[in-house]
């Protein structure tokens, strides 16, 4: 029996599964940062958001039959984002519920990998951002490792000291009382860079999150045009705010935003002309979230609203084709 | 070699990399596959409109005898590619893989080498060489089966300046080109000069990609410095090989959509197409054999052979050999050829190659299980034509043909790319391809 | 039959929110508590049956051409008695609806039965059609009102000045439910899945 298909008749080795693994191994160093900075429980809370991400879209799928597509890992993603996205000392329930809500509502509901309009790990997070404001709002930091302690598998309670975060500190007390609780500028640089802060479980390391992806740009899975343009801008508009840019890149989520949650292929746009435009729109929203709204970050809020915009600027910017004159479509009728 | 300059050039914009796989059939010269003992001619062997049957059913034609009669201008000419008889005139399966009709003859009574006559043709008009070209049946043989009489016949009022010699074959796979380059390389820059002086043109240009360096390397060591042609290395990439392509890549201008090449100054031909015509200018033989590679990795013998026009598959696979059941064999290269569903599906003009894939590299492509577009943009990135494949599949599949010309659908050249890189296996050229037939039958 | 149809059409098969998706503003906006819902529904009943009586009343003396302002002066009416009425005996129900009892007047519902319904029947079928449109609407913005309060205060109040009850539900008290986006989302979800039954259906 000969068998018979449109052309071409050989395929690119990279499926939506390569995608995917190769985003969840990225996100390896950021994970071990975690665990390094946040102890056991950090590694808690990510095992149970992507054991909920996997459930959820596994019952949402029979429930809608259609069929189960798990294990592309696209779930496991969004789980794990969720949980680089909670404080370390959030109750379990927090994750749980805002990955099922981002998988359930804001992936399946809508018709399931590539359907959705906003990223399901963000919708999460700032869903349970403003249903449990003072939970998502408590940032710890370890008190001095007791590393048998710390690595104790099932020792899920962090010894720990609430403290705001960076970003919070110089909002309310400014530059200067965070320079003098990290010693110096450049102790603050190193810090931040490392993760050695307080803030989100797998957003405080900069050096685990570039390596991830740096592995992701060699794999070709990923641009580099709008994490970079996106850091580049706040950097800028930072500095334009007569604020110290390097801080503002080095502390909040920016880091985690730009690289794994900006670059998410379903809602981001497509063309680069269309990238460029986002990303500029990124940094544009996350320096005034920052600077000049109620909330310390910005990040999620950003992305989340370009992804509303990402549909439009799909729309209107169109890429001439080749022996146009123009970059309308319709310039043959 | 001191006089020949070679640039490395290519075209920016898309194109992917695929696995060349060429080295199947890279270092094996020209044979001949035997003659096939019956042989399937199709009376559409080249676009436009069927050849029209001059024999009947019974009827004794000798080789290289007229069988069918090209139907207006945009038509070609269908010659008898064996001696003997012919048994039937009816559908057979074709390349495309519906019934068109053939002209099936049995292999029989004594096989005539054609005369060969003087080699002179420099005192030919143009209109005796068109003439000769129309009468031997060249159709384009890089694939798309252009008649090459109807191409090479530029109309008064366009001005050609360059004429491009196509040695791309950016197709994986495929090595026939690049062999006929080194085994011929004295005919195919004698066929140049015959298109040159046809076309009256000052300058030519010799593509070939650099994965098939010798042979550059070998035409180069054939041209004089009179003969003014540059030899221009191509950066590999598939479409290379693709004619708005190349004109991109050597000349650096854009077809305008909807037009044709002479429309910027240039006729391209491929190197397959440009011995053919040499073959018909010279010593007026028609079309009736080609140099087709014969590959896979299930091929006992794979090879590069000239076949005779018409010989199905069958005979293809009883001289070559397979190692294995195929699970699917493809006319042509991977990324355009179709793929067929009979064994006596017959080798024509434009088949460069025959490819037969085992059960195992057929699984890799699953077109029938194609998810949701996860709008990666890959797609975008790759479309030489930098076409938005995503959007036009989106609309395919909701069946919203109308919609396709705001994405200028017509200007796709279908060449696969954005298929062959699409991690939800979408089969984007299916759904464009619908939605140009569609979009053509609606006017 | 088709009098017990002109009554139950409104509550399931023509339900104004789910449905016809009328009076969607008082919905979000109100349905944070049980109660606020089911005083929201009562008072628009009250003023839905009175004006489909009316208008259906005087349907035939009133000019096409200026029936709507017709209609919103004998809605504007009904509910200016309503707003009294609660301002005067239920005055936290009043502070908690607050300018929503106003714009009961624009309120969708209303407007689109006289203008559908009250204009172009008899008395007693407008009637019924109100009673129908009015528990329809009571019951959805109850339903919807007890998602948000359950998941949103983690309480069910059913208590107006101090009689009633209030329950505790042992539920982490999201704050956004009890916020805009919160009725949005519920709103969302409870019709997809109704249309997703519907669809079923056909
Ligand atoms: S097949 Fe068409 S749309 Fe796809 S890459 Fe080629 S030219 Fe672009
Ligand atoms: S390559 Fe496939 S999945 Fe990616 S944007 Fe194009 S059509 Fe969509």
């Amino acid at each position: 029996m000969l068998k018979t298909s449109i052309s071409p008749h050989i395929h690119s080795p990279q499926n939506i599964e390569y995608a995917m693994r190769n985003v969840l191994i990225a996100m390896v160093p950021a994970l071990l940062a975690s665990v390094y900075f946040f102890g056991v429980r950090a590694l808690w809370l990510e095992i149970i958001s992507i054991l909920t991400a996997i459930l959820a879209e596994t019952l949402m799928q029979l429930l809608l039959r259609k069929p189960v597509t798990v294990s592309d890992g696209s779930a496991a993603i969004t789980g794990l984002l969720v949980a680089f996205n909670m404080p370390p000392n959030i109750p379990f329930y927090v994750p749980v519920v805002a990955t099922a809500l981002g998988i359930i509502v804001v992936k399946q509901l809508f018709g399931g990998l590539g359907h959705n309009i906003f990223n399901p790990a963000l919708v999460g997070r700032v869903f349970v951002m403003f249903a449990w404001l003072p939970e998502m709002t408590t940032w710890n930091v370890p008190l001095h490792p007791d590393w048998i302690r710390h690595f104790n598998l099932f020792h899920i309670n962090l010894d720990s000291i609430t403290s705001a975060t960076p970003l919070a500190v110089n909002k309310l007390q400014g530059m200067s009382a965070l320079v003098s609780q990290f010693g110096s500028k450049t102790q603050l640089y190193l810090q931040s860079f490392l993760g050695n802060t307080g803030g989100c479980i797998g957003e405080t390391s900069e050096l685990a999150i570039l390596i991830g992806a740096f592995y992701l740009f060699s794999r070709k899975v990923i641009w580099p045009t709008v994490p970079f343009v996106y850091i580049i801008t706040v950097a800028v508009l930072t500095a334009l705010m007569g604020q110290d840019p390097l801080f503002h890149i080095l502390s909040g989520g920016l880091f985690l935003g730009a690289f794994f949650m900006a670059t998410d292929y379903v809602t981001t746009p497509m063309t680069l002309s269309g990238s460029l435009v986002y990303a500029v729109g990124l940094g544009l929203l996350t320096v005034i979230l920052r600077l000049k709204s109620g909330l310390p970050e910005g990040v999620s809020f950003s992305i989340l609203l370009m992804n509303g915009l990402t549909p439009l600027i799909d729309k209107l910017i169109r890429v001439r084709t080749y022996g146009k004159q123009s970059k309308r479509g319709r310039d043959h009728e | 070699m001191k006089h020949i300059k070679i640039r490395t050039r290519t075209f920016l914009q898309g194109g992917i990399h695929p696995p060349e796989n060429k080295s199947v059939t890279y270092e094996h010269s020209i044979e001949n596959l035997p003659l096939p003992k019956k042989a399937i001619i199709p009376l559409s062997q080249h676009l436009g409109k069927p050849a029209l049957p001059v024999v009947k059913k019974g009827d004794t034609v000798s080789e290289g005898q007229l069988i069918g009669k090209k139907d207006g201008n945009y038509s070609s000419h269908v010659h008898s590619s064996i001696t003997g008889k012919v048994t039937d005139i009816g559908p057979y399966y074709t390349a495309s893989n519906v019934k068109s009709n053939c002209i099936v003859i049995q292999l029989e009574g004594e096989i005539k080498r054609m005369n060969a006559d003087k080699p002179d043709w420099s005192n030919l008009s143009r209109e005796q060489i068109l003439q000769r070209i129309s009468e031997a049946g060249v159709v384009g043989m890089g694939g798309a089966a252009f008649p090459t009489d109807v191409k090479l016949n530029v109309p008064s009022d366009k001005k050609v300046d360059f004429f491009i010699v196509n040695g791309a074959e950016c197709e994986p796979y495929l090595t026939c080109d690049y062999r006929l380059m080194m085994e011929k390389p004295e005919e195919i820059v004698e066929g140049i000069q015959i298109i040159k002086k046809l076309l009256n043109v000052k300058k030519v240009f010799f593509g070939v990609e650099l994965n098939k360096r010798p042979a550059l390397e070998h035409i180069a060591e054939h041209l004089r410095e009179k003969d003014n042609i540059e030899l221009i290395a191509l950066k590999v990439k598939y479409p290379q090989g693709g004619e708005k392509q190349l004109i991109k890549a050597i000349l650096n201008k854009e077809v305008p959509s909807g037009g044709l090449p002479f429309d910027v100054g240039a006729v391209v031909s491929n190197v397959a197409t440009i011995n053919a015509v040499r073959d018909a200018v010279l010593f007026q033989k028609p079309v009736i054999e080609r140099v087709v590679t014969v590959t896979g990795r299930i091929v006992k013998n794979p090879g590069n052979y000239k076949i005779r026009i018409g010989t199905p598959l069958s005979d293809v696979i009883a001289d070559t050999g397979l190692t294995e059941e195929p699970a699917k064999i493809i006319l042509g290269g991977p990324m355009m050829g179709p793929s067929v569903v009979s064994l006596d599906t017959p080798v024509t003009k434009g088949t460069s190659g025959i490819l037969f894939l085992s059960e195992k590299e057929e699984k890799r492509v699953r077109y029938n299980a194609y998810r949701s577009c996860i709008h990666c943009a890959k797609c975008l990135m790759v479309c030489p034509v930098s076409l938005n494949p995503c959007m036009l599949s989106l609309q395919g599949e909701f069946e919203t043909y109308d919609q396709m010309t705001r994405y200028d659908i017509m200007d796709c050249i279908e060449c696969g790319c954005c298929n062959y890189v699409c991690p939800s296996f979408r089969p984007i050229v299916q759904f464009i391809k619908l939605g140009k037939s569609f979009l053509k039958k609606k006017g | 039959m088709s009098r017990w149809n002109e009554l139950t059409k409104g509550i399931i098969k023509e339900n104004p929110i789910f449905f016809i998706m009328l009076g969607l503003c008082p919905t979000l906006a109100v349905s944070t508590k049980v109660i606020y819902g089911i005083g929201m529904g009562i008072a628009a009943t009250f003023v839905l049956i009175g004006s489909n009586i009316f208008i259906s009343l005087i349907r035939n003396f009133i000019p096409d051409k200026i029936r709507i302002p017709c209609y919103i002066v004998v809605i504007a009416t009904f509910v200016t008695i309503v707003d009294y009425i609660l301002n005067a005996y239920v005055q936290p129900l009043h502070k908690a609806l607050g300018i929503y009892i106003p714009l009961i007047v624009v309120n969708c519902i209303i407007l689109g039965r006289a203008e559908a319904y009250a204009g172009q029947n008899t008395v007693l079928n407008s009637i019924l059609d109100a009673i129908g449109m009015g528990i329809g609407f009571t019951l959805a913005i109850t339903l919807i009102a007890l998602i948000r309060e359950i998941l949103g205060s983690g309480t069910i109040t059913l208590q107006m000045l101090g009689y009633g009850w209030v329950w505790e539900v042992p539920v982490k008290p999201m704050t956004i439910m009890v916020l805009p986006p919160g009725a949005l989302l519920t709103i969302g979800i409870l019709m997809g899945i109704i249309n997703h039954f519907k669809q079923k259906e056909k």
